[in-house]
């Protein structure tokens, strides 16, 4: 199936920005203010991993039981990889970035200033003023920063901007059956909101919808839950077998669709955003709202099991498994575990669990047995 | 509160648990037989027995708390002084943990947790505790079922998951106190932040609790908490003196009331009688280790299912420990309790505890404590288990030797899970230390 849309490269990306005069805000995962930093010129992009980079970089400051996600990108920023970065954003998403975020501040002290973020595990009308104050004083330092002070009216811009991009992401999310591209592309697509200003990405995004046709039902339905699903190889392998991801619950796709805000004030709009987003375990989400959440998904989709896909040494995603699997198989959807390291191949292993449970959800047919 | 329940709970506790533990205590202070007696190392500390006492009616009280006290699960780091103040029975899930760790039963227990799809790569006290929620499995008889929870990230971020897990399991409220990391200084908000926390969880926890909290008896618990904090920082100050009157490993072993029965006047008495015994060591000359040649400081959470062994590895070779950042954290902090204003007080004191601070500000306290202790080396104890603790250290290490001058070691360890605990590979690691200190 060829592509539906052309994704301009990362690279290429940054490069034309910087060439406009633009700054590039390198962001580690997941949650973060977009609007906020383009309003002070910079791009996000994102840095997940990234996957199969010089680790040794990365073990001569963490130990070895720090899950890749980190580990690749401290290794990534240590080689000279983000050298092309003005900012490095550090979202408090969990202790192993907490600890990567000190030791930047602290230890490593990259050419780059160091923005961290702290965000609030809660829902509370507590969290929600913590955080836009957050937002408020991150503001405050970019504006140090760049010597910018963008007004009010400025940000709103951005936000509204950003909201647009993030209403066409969760369309492309709900209609991704009527879209004549593979999962392959699909998660390429989507994917790229991680490094495209929201205006470019919107137009993709546009262009995407605009070819939507009949919903495609070309395999046995999953759901994919987890941190982020690299290698990417792993939609063709999925497919080869017969599989199809119908509705995700990744960290970096599917738990990134922000409903707008609505507050007046842009540092709480911003801050509503996020905090009401899809339920997520780094932002202290109850199981119970994940799991109907996940019950929901896989309801509205069609999915009739769920991978879970994590980054091994990744304590949200791991506390949340034993509880989240064993309650989907009583409500008749199967699961599948799997975990990896950003920088292995996928193994026979995993391609074989997979096939095993596709070859289970299909001959199963909605009994809900645990793989 | 039923009749039975109550009558069941004074009947076991307070007099027939108080009267036959003070007569093992009597018994054991008679044979001197409440810790470790080595050829390397100073007797055991006298106050060991009454620790013993604490620990054993404490549990012994959790036993037969249910129908007769409101029971709250919290973190080691967590506010409790308002749920003594609303006269919950406190449990601490991490120092049951740590008491199976040094009790040698973990594997059996945390295996329960495994068989229930929870990863080995999680916390091994989080893997203790769930697998004693599952299974019933603990070396203390029973523990009660909590009515509430109270989790505070000012530790980790791990509590938060393990809390929920918990929450989900038992059906009861979950009083969150999110800490914002400090990753240079605390900053105005999140001061602000942390108090209105404190202010709301005071509605959920009276709700459960079935009564109001009283103003005084808060600030009574905050006096209480902070003398008792008070008098541990003594007692640990007092390891500056050469010879060291007591190790880390007896800090270790004496923490377990700061932490779990704070803000209760016998806590402090208690560690009054310790720091008179510490101070009659001092002037009677008696050293933990016989012969104290090199002193160190230790990093991290303690090794629980070891402690033995590396007291009297180290002890062997005339090598001590008397100073460790983890100890320290109890005390440090009292200075800035304030009874009288006990919201805002406790929303600083816990938004502080090492471990929600940087990673260069424990580098700062280890370079303190080298300095203040007269330290000649630091073993930092890779704990596969606490994230938080352990990402740092080895910028950390490699500061301690090349700006402050002292030899330091990162030891791969676990602190409550044996199976990630390799006695040959430590063995080794700690011998090529102690011939770098001149000590082989």
């Amino acid at each position: 199936m060829k592509p539906a849309v052309t994704i301009p490269r990362r690279s290429e990306v940054v490069r034309n920005h910087r060439q406009a005069g633009g700054a590039i805000a390198a962001v580690l995962p997941i949650h973060y203010p977009r609007a906020l930093l383009r309003a002070f010129g910079f791009l996000p992009v994102e840095v997940w991993g990234p996957p199969q980079v010089d680790t040794s970089y990365g073990a001569a400051h963490l130990q070895p039981y720090v899950c890749s996600v980190v580990r690749n990108g401290l290794s990534f920023l240590r080689s000279g990889g983000l050298d092309v970065a003005d900012l490095l954003v550090v979202p408090h998403a969990c202790d192993a970035l907490q600890g990567l975020g000190s030791i930047l501040l602290d230890f490593i002290r990259p050419r780059q200033p160091v923005l961290p973020l702290y965000l609030p595990r809660g829902r509370r009308e507590s969290d929600l003023d913590f955080l836009a104050e957050e937002f408020r004083a991150a503001s405050q330092r970019l504006s140090e920063i760049t010597g910018r002070v963008p007004s009010e009216a400025e940000l709103l811009a951005c936000i509204v901007r950003e909201e647009e991009a993030d209403r066409l992401l969760a369309e492309l999310h709900r209609r991704r059956t009527e879209l004549p591209m593979s999962d392959l592309a699909f998660y390429r697509l989507v994917r790229s909101r991680e490094y495209l200003p929201a205006e470019r990405f919107a137009g993709l995004a546009e262009e995407a919808l605009a070819q939507a046709g009949d919903p495609r039902a070309d395999g046995v339905p999953i759901l994919l839950s987890g941190i982020l699903p690299e290698p990417m190889a792993l939609f063709e392998a999925l497919e080869e077998m017969g599989g199809q991801v119908v509705a995700d619950d990744l960290a970096c796709c599917g738990r990134r669709l922000y409903p707008p805000g609505s507050d007046p004030d842009p540092f709480r709009r911003m801050a509503q955003r996020i905090l009401n987003g899809p339920p997520d375990p780094t932002r202290g989400s109850p199981i119970e709202e994940r799991l109907a959440h996940l019950l929901r998904l896989a309801e509205q989709s069609g999915a009739r099991g769920a991978v879970f896909y994590d980054v091994k040494f990744c304590e949200p995603e791991l506390f949340d498994l034993p509880d989240l699997r064993r309650e989907l198989t009583k409500a008749g959807l199967p699961s599948v575990a799997i975990e990896t390291d950003l920088n292995d191949p996928l193994s026979h292993q995993t391609l074989t669990r997979l096939e095993a449970f596709l070859e289970m959800v299909e001959g199963a047919r909605g009994k809900g047995q645990e793989v | 509160m039923g009749l039975p329940a109550a009558w069941r709970y004074h009947w076991n506790v307070d007099l027939l648990g108080r009267a036959a533990l003070r007569v093992n205590r009597w018994l054991a202070q008679r044979r001197g037989d409440a810790g470790w007696n080595s050829q390397v190392l100073a007797p055991p500390l006298r106050v060991s027995a009454w620790n013993k006492e604490l620990i054993a009616r404490h549990y012994l009280a959790g036993r037969y708390a249910n129908g007769y006290r409101k029971v709250a699960w919290v973190t080691s780091g967590a506010p409790v002084e308002l749920l003594k103040a609303l006269d919950f029975y406190v449990l601490y899930p991490e120092n049951h943990a740590a008491l199976c760790g040094a009790g040698r039963v973990v594997v059996e227990i945390a295996s329960e947790a495994e068989d229930a799809g929870f990863s080995r790569d999680l916390c091994s006290y989080a893997r203790t505790d769930i697998g004693t929620v599952l299974s019933g499995k603990t070396p203390v008889g029973r523990l009660p079922r909590p009515d509430l929870l109270m989790a505070c990230t000012n530790i980790c971020q791990t509590v938060l998951y393990w809390y929920r897990v918990l929450a989900h399991h038992f059906r009861i409220p979950l009083i969150l106190i999110d800490t914002p990391f400090i990753y240079t200084e605390a900053t105005d908000h999140a001061i602000a932040y942390v108090r209105r926390q404190l202010e709301e969880a005071v509605e959920v926890a009276e709700e459960v609790a079935g009564k109001p909290l009283r103003m005084e008896r808060l600030r009574e618990v905050g006096r209480l908490s902070q003398r008792a904090s008070e008098l541990w920082m003594e007692i640990m100050e007092r390891c500056r003196h050469r010879p060291s009157p007591i190790s880390v490993f007896d800090q270790f072993i004496q923490m377990a009331p700061v932490v779990e029965m704070r803000g209760e006047p016998e806590t402090v008495d208690f560690y009054a009688a310790m720091l008179r015994e510490v101070d009659e060591r001092i002037a009677r000359g008696i050293g933990v280790v016989k012969e104290e040649k090199r002193r160190l400081l230790w990093d991290n959470l303690p090794i629980w299912y070891r402690l033995r062994y590396l007291a009297e590895f180290l002890g062997q070779h005339g090598a001590a420990i008397v100073a460790s950042t983890y100890t320290n954290a109890w005390g440090e902090l009292a200075r800035m309790i304030d009874p009288d204003r006990p919201f805002e007080s406790m929303a600083r004191t816990y938004m502080h505890p090492i471990l929600n601070r940087g990673t260069g500000e424990k580098l700062a306290l280890m370079r303190r404590m080298v300095e203040e202790y007269k330290l000649d080396g630091v073993i930092l104890h890779s704990d596969r288990s606490c994230k938080p603790y352990s990402i740092g250290q080895i910028d950390q290490r490699d500061r301690l030797i090349r700006e402050v001058g002292v030899p330091a070691l990162l030891l791969e360890a676990d602190h409550n899970d044996p199976r990630a605990f390799s006695e040959e590979q430590v063995a080794t690691r700690l011998s090529a230390f102690l011939e770098v200190l001149g000590l082989a």
